[in-house]
């Protein structure tokens, strides 16, 4: 278990620096304040802010009290008010009222909002509209990459997801752009870029503008990350919306996983306190599991135990200095890693309770009868009665998805019934749901899409292929049809099975789905890797519409240290298929991220909720 | 013409600086002039008002440079001017009778115009000085009524008219502007008193230790640096002291009472020496600290034009330039100089002679442990002079004293040798700046080159130097054009230096763009490239401003102009194609400005011009190509104000991009903008969705949110989405059932789903109500099933449930039954139903209600593999021992068949 890496990867840089310079941005405009100042940090900053700076920090540089910005009056009694907050309309108008609050009271204070990681001229405009504009001075925090663990960046912006897939909301490319131009600027140039989906190409040309205009910097550097992929999620939305099985991965599908830590309740830690664990690689038991099929967990932390037991016992027996080496050597280690230990039994068995119930199997047979397309009509059956029953809105449509995106749409029949079904079981606000899962391109009626494919077969004979290119682009941005069963063909995605798929020894990165599925987005990059281009890829490419290349094969060959960006956000089992490849290979995957996502957090982004 | 010799009169010396070979058709005592100080331009206006009658001839403005070269000339059209003054800009200040104050550039070319204000244009001017502050230059105006008005800045114009002087009857018989604490005053003179006006007061001042016996004060100065003042009496003596009239620095009694034409200071900075130099008709006077003055005679008219370091003054036939003598050079050229550099030079020259006195003379300074001092003094001296033999005669002595210096630090003397290029390139005939090299250096090479303004610098260099460079006393010459009428870059705020018509003007930081104003693109490319100037802040800046200049050529086609300035610029980096476009612009020509905005490579920088002409549409689709949201939305919020809604919107409609960013900011801000571009685009979809939440976001009552069901209703008709219509009219319906429940049964029904309605209704007992609810709303049988007996299971209603599940033969099986009642842990019911399954399910229900042994019959009975294992598999410890031998067996028994 937890293989080695190959000898000749490349080590990964030191990603560390970027909490520094974030920490040190944001003290500079901490002090830009001076004296006692009370900080309010919006909700979502929070977690993030907490890995930056801890309160001792704040409170070095005369932040006297926190608030959480929240929909209710603040009570501080500071003379100077600073605001760390997202760009967000409704945080300005809380500011706003605040402020208009303070005039009404005849009060006059200092006011100072930070926006992190941008400043938008919208929240300006409401400054201004709201009349407070001249009261309060604005700031940018600069701190869109958090590294969340040795290979994995991200921007915590789970928000981008529904923004641009949804709203088509641009506003956040170019702090996409801008983070790839730090990566840039500290780590040295990227030779080979690759990349999927229109966001991943916007993207990339705005990042391209920022290296130009600052040329020079980068120039002359050696470059350390050989390739960069930019995908966009909704090349992949099937991997997404997949039951998670690997142990990170269904940790975070069952607890969530918030900014690298997780909060274990009772249940978890038999006491009747929760408990906040960091999970990254500093975690050794984690390490050893985190990237592992659920099946062998338990297994490994059992023997892990017993090990961990003869260390203990080896006590017996030892004479007084021997003793006394192994109390000040070794116990400590030891107690740690019991601690780890009992966490993540602890966890295990709390997701053996809630998974390997009769449901969870039934769950997953359907879902590997949805990727690989058959039994249609028993998965719409089941997927009908687990409406019915009312089981869990999120995952009644994560099924309904993932229906619609592999049968390419649902048929209309199911399509109404599925709706109806759902609308009396959760509630009508979530007409609203489906109107944007139909807009995301997430579930669909199959109808149009068919004449749709007819008409472009007849247009692509007629003109050339770059023409043809560009109606396709067209056409499938009319219909966002997902073509999941063609790609998966294309690309083998669905193993053959020759027998029982031996999880504890991999294969291939199919694993992270018990061996029916291997990740499209993982795929499209490993193919790319192996043929060192996207030649023979052209029919995929066509399939998955838009995208960017930018090669310089002489100086990367030897580089094997790879950038995938996530544009809406990766899941765990992305992340662990790719560093399972990466073992395989020999490279070295680093990840960022718009945030970590998983099915839940997609449909969650998706739905509706009153208010 | 008089010759005027190197006159080294113990402090002063004046040299030639140009002969003035300009035709001038008049006398320059007719003639309003003007000197911009900085080796700055002359303007000449032949005054004809000032004579009793006003000649029928329209005067002429002419421009020259300080060599003499005609730079502009023009017909003067406008009413009579009292005073004209260059600003800080080098621009041509006019002042006029009426008020009214016209701006040309160096070139002659109109700029502007502003008043004065009413009460000037009521009055007329009497008077009128332009004068240098830190923020730029002022206009003060004497009126006709004896008020003063002034504004400290005419590039922010912003008049103040000071208060009045009581008793004021005449005309004060001088005055000045004086700055101080960077707070502009006045200081005049009536009879033998002097006020002193600033915004709020006037107070009377006297100067400390003046003579008495005083009756009128005839002329006032004020030093280059505001510090010092000079007053002239009219018993011929002169008082010198500080500005602030509270200290007396010398004074002296010339004994000429006739009123000077003009009296300036002559002073370097931060010398101790104190002088002022009297102009009469025919007589110059310089006169200082000592009981004598150096006199000289004037053959011609004159101006003088103060400086920094000395006074420029110019005649018909000539223009000299005096100053006090550096200290440098007065150590070296002094008679019999026993200075180290003195002793230096003399050794250098005895060394060309092959003199072995050259030996000696090094040797005498090497024994006092001098000659690093001597070297810094030859380079410093170097620097001081005009001439270029003796500027290498003094650069060669250094050159060769460093010599015999081990470690002399070089980049002195390198930087004074490349400074004297570019000093010598410069006073060049052609070019006219005659710039001292202390003037240069307050300058800064950036001023002389095209920057408008410059940081205040202070420190002088140390002088010292190695490295033997050749020194070539001229740079690459340049071909200046020298073109009326067009314009020229307009520049911003600065400061420069006058002078003015008769009296002295006091200026304070230096600044414009020499060479850049006066056209001479070569040159300064030249002088860049020589100093090596990064490229961003020399040539590239340079090539910009060319093409500023360019694009004011109008007779050249848009075309041909855009394509000359992208030919020479390309993709010269720090050049900015947008300010270009801007000037372009600003000359009115606007598709030119859009033709070179198309060579800007940052759409980003496009943007903001292209509002400003008006391209709003444009300026939107380059905005959206730059992929800056925050650019696209301002051009969104121009749009908004200057469209009218519909077109806003119809803009909005072809922008996918724009449009999506503006629907977050009204679904945030302003909703019911949001309602109106869905009804403009007909996206009854969207609006639909729209009413849908107002239903239960905005809505409070429930006819209000009925009413947005409706509205939402018909929406989806419209966009053809029956099946959201028939959901929205479903709901319609619902909340006004679940109202009516509420109000009969109480509890809490509203915006319950109609699953969790029933539900509801069920667990209340309310069977009947249950079942209509489900009749009308059509609810599937299997819903209603699993509805049913989750929510009597939850109940624990055992009795009722076995009756449900025998009304009719069950659409879900019996299965659920089972893992229902398990789930509530009633094995005793569970066990029940677990004999109804259907036989395909039986071995799971057996299973689930614990009977693995029953399980293991019947899955042997259907002989089904897959049953076995999971039969097996739930085989645990020593009960079901028997049962899984059992199952093996049956297993071995059916592959033996």
């Amino acid at each position: 278990m937890a293989f080695p890496h190959r000898l000749d990867a490349p080590e990964l840089p030191d990603f560390s620096m970027l909490k520094r310079l974030a920490r040190d941005q944001l003290i500079y405009l901490l002090e830009q304040l001076p004296g006692k100042k009370d900080l309010f940090i919006e909700a979502d900053l929070m977690s993030p802010l907490d890995r930056i700076a801890n309160v001792s920090i704040l409170k070095q540089h005369e932040v006297d009290k926190l608030y959480k910005v929240e929909n209710k009056p603040a009570v501080s009694s500071s003379e100077q008010l600073c605001f760390l907050v997202r760009p967000r309309i409704k945080n300005m108008r809380y500011v706003a009222s605040l402020v208009n609050a303070d005039k009404l009271a005849g009060r006059t204070r200092k006011y100072k909002v930070i926006f992190s990681p941008q400043k938008f001229h919208a929240c300006e405009m409401v400054l201004e509209e709201e009349g407070v504009y001249g009261d309060v001075s604005c700031d940018e925090w600069a701190f869109s990459l958090l590294p969340l663990d040795v290979d994995l960046l991200s921007m915590e912006l789970p928000e981008f997801f529904r923004d641009y897939f949804l709203e088509g909301d641009q506003r956040w490319i170019n702090t996409v752009a801008q983070a790839l131009h730090l990566l840039s600027t500290l780590y040295g140039p990227f030779p080979n870029c690759y990349g999927i989906g229109r966001c991943a190409k916007m993207s990339y040309e705005l990042w391209r503008t920022l290296e130009e205009e600052e040329d020079g910097e980068t120039k002359g550097r050696r470059p350390e990350i050989g390739h960069i992929f930019l995908l966009d999620r909704d090349v992949d939305f099937v991997t997404a919306l997949c039951s998670q099985v690997v142990y990170e991965g269904l940790v975070d599908d069952t607890f969530r996983i918030k900014c690298g830590s997780v909060d274990f309740g009772p249940e978890v830690t038999s006491s009747d306190r929760s408990l906040k664990v960091l999970l990254n690689a500093e975690d050794k038991v984690f390490n050893e599991i985190r990237n592992e099929h659920f099946s062998n967990v338990f297994g490994f932390l059992s023997q892990k135990a017993r090990n961990l037991q003869a260390q203990y016992d080896r006590r017996r027996g030892m004479d007084i200095k021997q003793m006394k080496n192994f109390v000040s050597q070794e116990l400590k280690g030891l107690k740690q890693e019991h601690r780890l230990l009992s966490v993540h039994i602890g966890a295990c068995e709390s997701i053996m309770k809630k998974k390997t119930k009769q449901d969870f199997q039934e769950l997953i047979k359907t879902e590997h009868a949805l990727l690989e397309g058959f039994n249609i009509r028993e998965s719409t059956s089941y997927i009908e009665e687990h409406i019915d029953r009312q089981v869990s809105p999120i995952e009644s449509l994560r099924l309904m998805c993932l229906l619609s995106i592999t049968e390419n749409g649902l048929i209309p029949k199911d399509y109404r019934s599925l709706k109806t079904q759902y609308l009396q079981s959760y509630g009508p606000e979530h007409l609203l749901t489906f109107s944007n899962l139909r807009r995301a391109g997430l579930l669909t009626e199959q109808a149009p899409g068919d004449t749709l494919t007819a008409v472009e077969s007849k247009v692509s004979k007629l003109v050339t292929d770059k023409a043809a290119g560009k109606i396709t682009d067209a056409f499938s941005s009319l219909a966002k049809r997902s073509n999941f069963r063609a790609i998966s063909k294309k690309l083998n995605l669905i193993p053959r099975v020759d027998g029982e798929y031996d999880l504890k020894v991999p294969r291939d990165m199919a694993y992270v789905f018990s061996g029916a599925y291997v990740p499209l987005s993982c795929r499209v990059i490993e193919q790319v890797l192996e043929r060192r281009s996207w030649q023979g890829l052209d029919e995929v490419l066509r399939l998955l519409n838009c995208s960017v290349t930018k090669e310089d094969k002489a100086s990367s060959e030897s580089l094997r240290l790879i950038l995938v960006v996530f544009l809406g956000g990766c899941t765990f089992s992305e992340i662990s298929a790719l560093r399972f490849l990466g073992r395989e290979k020999g490279y070295r995957f680093i990840f960022l991220t718009t945030a970590v996502t998983n099915s839940a957090r997609l449909m969650e982004a998706m739905s509706e909720v009153k208010a | 013409m008089r010759r005027l010799i190197s006159a080294c009169l113990c402090t002063g010396r004046k040299y030639e600086l140009y002969s003035m070979d300009w035709d001038l058709k008049e006398e320059l005592r007719d003639c309003l002039v003007a000197a911009a100080p900085y080796g700055g331009p002359i303007a000449l206006l032949r005054n004809p008002w000032r004579k009793e009658k006003a000649a029928s001839v329209r005067p002429v403005l002419e421009i020259y440079s300080a060599s003499g070269l005609p730079l502009a000339s023009l017909l003067w059209k406008s009413g009579p001017v009292v005073s004209l003054g260059w600003s800080a800009e080098e621009e041509l200040l006019c002042v006029q009778e009426d008020g009214g104050v016209l701006v040309y550039g160096l070139h002659g070319d109109f700029r502007r115009h502003f008043s004065m204000g009413n009460e000037v244009l009521q009055n007329r001017v009497l008077d009128a000085r332009i004068f240098h502050t830190e923020f730029g230059s002022g206009v003060a105006i004497l009126t006709g009524a004896h008020r003063f008005t002034l504004s400290a800045n005419v590039s922010d114009l912003k008049l103040r008219r000071m208060p009045e002087v009581p008793g004021l009857q005449g005309a004060p018989s001088c005055w000045t502007a004086l700055c101080q604490d960077r707070v502009a005053h006045i200081l005049l003179a009536v009879g033998p008193d002097l006020y002193l006006l600033d915004q709020s007061a006037c107070s009377a001042v006297t100067p400390s230790g003046l003579a008495p016996g005083v009756s009128s004060f005839l002329q006032m100065a004020v030093s280059f640096t505001y510090r010092h003042l000079a007053l002239f009496t009219d018993t011929g003596y002169i008082w010198m002291g500080t500005a602030s009239l509270k200290e007396k620095l010398c004074e002296f009694n010339c004994n000429i009472r006739a009123p000077p034409k003009q009296m300036v200071w002559c002073s370097r900075p931060r010398s101790k020496e104190r002088a002022v130099v009297v102009a009469w008709e025919r007589r110059l006077m310089v006169v200082g600290d000592a009981p004598e003055s150096i006199q000289f005679v004037l053959d011609e008219d004159s101006y003088l034009v103060p400086e920094l370091d000395g006074v420029r003054i110019f005649s018909r036939s000539t223009h000299e330039f005096l100053h006090e003598v550096p200290v440098a050079s007065e150590e070296i050229f002094k008679i019999a100089s026993m200075a180290p550099g003195a002793l230096l030079l003399e050794a250098q020259k005895e060394y060309e002679k092959e003199s072995q006195k050259a030996d000696e003379y090094l040797r005498e300074i090497q024994e006092l442990g001098q000659l690093t001092q001597a070297v810094q003094q030859c380079i410093e001296a170097a620097g001081h002079e005009h001439r270029p033999d003796m500027q290498k005669s003094l650069l060669r002595a250094a050159s060769f004293g460093k010599c015999f210096l081990d470690r002399f630090p070089p980049d002195s003397f390198v930087r004074m040798c490349q400074d004297l290029r570019v000093l010598n390139a410069i006073r060049d005939y052609h070019i006219g700046i005659p710039l001292t090299y202390s003037q240069y250096k307050q300058l800064t090479i950036q001023v002389l080159l095209d920057r408008y303004s410059k940081p205040q610098d202070s420190g002088r260099r140390a002088v010292c130097g190695q490295a033997s460079q050749p020194l070539l006393d001229s740079c690459g010459h340049c071909s200046s054009p020298v073109s009326l009428g067009s314009g020229r870059p307009e520049l911003q705020a600065g400061v420069r230096l006058p002078s003015l018509s008769h009296l002295t003007l006091v200026p304070f930081t230096p600044s414009p763009a020499r060479l850049v104003l006066r056209r001479l693109y070569p040159l300064a490319i030249q002088i860049c490239e020589y100093l090596r100037l990064p490229e961003v802040q020399g040539v590239s800046r340079i090539l910009a401003h060319w093409a500023c200049y360019k694009v004011q050529q109008k007779d050249v086609s848009d075309e041909d102009v855009a394509r000359a300035i992208n030919q020479k610029l390309g993709d010269t980096p720090g050049v900015s194609y947008s300010d270009i476009a801007a000037r372009a612009y600003g000359c009115g020509r606007t598709e030119l400005a859009i033709k070179l905005l198309e060579y800007e490579p940052r759409s980003g920088e496009q943007v903001p011009l292209l509002l400003k002409m008006k391209r709003s549409k444009l300026a939107l689709s380059k905005a959206i190509e730059s992929g800056d949201t925050d650019l696209v939305f301002t051009v969104l919020l121009h749009l908004k104000n200057e469209l009218n809604r519909g077109d806003f919107f119809m803009t909005l409609r072809n922008q996918p991009m724009a449009l999506s960013l503006y629907r977050q900011f009204c679904k945030h801000q302003e909703l019911e903008t949001l309602k109106d571009l869905y009804n403009q685009d007909d996206n009854h979809q969207e609006l639909g969705s729209f009413h849908i939440r107002a239903s239960y976001a905005a809505e409070e009552r429930i006819e209000g949110r009925v009413a947005a069901l409706q509205t939402a209703a018909d929406a989806f008709y419209k966009a053809k989405n029956e099946f959201a219509a028939k959901a929205t009219e479903d709901q319609m319906r619902l909340l006004r059932l679940q109202r009516r429940l509420e109000d009969e049964l109480g509890g809490r029904f509203l915006d319950l789903s109609l699953h969790d309605t029933v539900t509801t209704l069920i667990l209340g007992g309310h069977n009947k109500r249950a079942e209509q609810l489900a009749r009308d709303f059509r609810i599937p049988d299997k819903r209603l099933w699993w509805l049913k007996l989750t929510a009597l299971a939850d109940l624990e209603d055992w009795e009722e449930l076995e009756k449900f599940s025998k009304s009719k033969k069950s659409p879900i099986g019996y299965l659920p039954f089972v893992e229902i009642c398990m789930k509530q842990h009633n094995k005793y019911e569970a066990k029940k139903y677990a004999s109804r399954v259907g036989p395909e399910q039986k071995v799971k229900a057996l299973l689930l209600v614990g009977d693995v042994a029953q399980a293991a019959d019947v899955a042997i009975e259907h002989r089904n593999e897959a049953e076995l294992s999971l039969v097996l598999s739930h085989c645990t410890g020593a009960t079901d021992g028997a049962t899984a031998d059992k199952i093996q067996r049956a297993r071995a028994q059916a592959q033996k068949k």
